[in-house]
């Protein structure tokens, strides 16, 4: 509710002070999308402020104020691919180099403790547009709608491309769980 | 289509949106036949577990105050700086219109004097000096070089003065 009502007093004061208070709710979620596609904590909030930014100047013009997740992650979407293109070369360059300990360090913290979960494992079993979809409908609870502005494809499109991700998780998933049900014939 | 249901009917199914009447075709198939039973026990079980995994990552994340706080920061600092490159533009055209106004008085009273009548103007406007001089402030400032005009130029060059420097 807290959430929703900073969104609301945001969208239609626009004022610094609603900024604030949106900014409380939206920016974990913004840092936690750049972390957990691999990049380091200070890039992460570096880009997350810019898609902060972003919202500040920009929420205003959202048409959907329902679908405003779905905006919002379709920012995030466009600025970590911006970031990429700028960086790749300079990545590569930098690979020669060799690291400090203390960046070392913090190339590796919030994303490795990531790299220990169940979660992370089955999204490497993905193509990386599944994983998108799973990830923003199962971390950031999008729903349905707001993953087809995000993503600017058909809601069909969402549904169908959902279902055959969870097809191909459900393989994964059920072989390693050991405590699988099996038809209980007294419900059905 | 796995016996008869289709992945769109399938999808439908797990998230409820299904009529009536299918919804119960599905339900009963499910009854009597294994292969769907457990297609259908595991996308449910992998959808809980999508779930349950995907809260677990929403708290591997923990945002320190310090870290919030460097953020807005970092997010104002932004704003500042784009507010600011907005403004120089204003700057910029203020500059040429009072290059302008002083062109057009030089013929009338001096360069010298021109530029002298442009200073006590802003002086004796809100502005109070020709690099406080705004948009905001811009009347007051062409109120008051006009009236120092019409001393220096006559009536005809103060209209002249001030038509020329309207801002449109």
């Amino acid at each position: 509710v807290e959430e929703k009502q900073a969104l609301e007093l945001f969208l239609l004061t626009g004022t610094e002070e609603a900024f604030c208070a949106l900014f409380e709710v939206l920016y974990a979620k913004v840092r936690r999308y750049f972390l957990l596609r691999g990049l380091d904590r200070m890039t992460a909030e570096e880009l997350g402020q810019n898609v902060m930014f972003i919202v500040y100047r920009r929420a205003g013009e959202v048409r959907e104020k329902d679908l405003f997740y779905g905006w919002l992650f379709k920012v995030a979407r466009n600025e970590l691919s911006r970031h990429w293109r700028q960086h790749r070369p300079q990545g590569e360059l930098v690979a020669f180099e060799p690291l400090s300990a203390e960046l070392a360090a913090r190339l590796t913290t919030e994303i490795e403790a990531a790299r220990n979960s169940q979660f992370y494992e089955w999204m490497t079993y993905l193509e990386p547009a599944e994983r998108e979809l799973i990830m923003l409908r199962f971390i950031e609870e999008l729903s349905y709608e707001e993953l087809a502005v995000t993503f600017a494809i058909p809601l069909g499109t969402v549904k169908w491309r959902l279902f055959n991700a969870k097809k191909k998780l459900a393989q994964i998933i059920c072989a390693s769980s050991a405590n699988y049900v099996t038809k209980p014939t007294s419900e059905l | 289509m796995m016996h008869g249901i289709s992945d769109q009917e399938w999808s439908d199914y797990f998230d409820q949106q299904l009529e009536p009447g299918e919804c119960d075709r599905i339900e009963a198939h499910l009854i009597g036949c294994l292969t769907c039973w457990e297609f259908y026990e595991r996308m449910a079980q992998t959808t809980e577990r999508l779930r349950a995994g995907g809260a677990e990552m929403r708290h591997r994340f923990p945002l320190r105050d310090e870290q919030l706080h460097a953020g807005l920061r970092g997010v104002f600092a932004r704003i500042r700086e784009a507010e600011a490159s907005r403004t120089l533009p204003h700057r910029n055209s203020i500059q040429e219109r009072l290059d302008f106004l002083e062109a057009i008085m030089a013929p009338m009273c001096g360069s010298r004097t021109a530029a002298k009548a442009l200073h006590a103007a802003a002086k004796g406007s809100p502005a109070q000096s020709l690099a406080q001089v705004t948009p905001d402030n811009w009347t007051p400032f062409l109120t008051s070089l006009t009236s120092i005009a019409t001393v220096m130029c006559g009536e005809t060059g103060a209209h002249l003065v001030w038509e020329s420097g309207q801002l449109r």
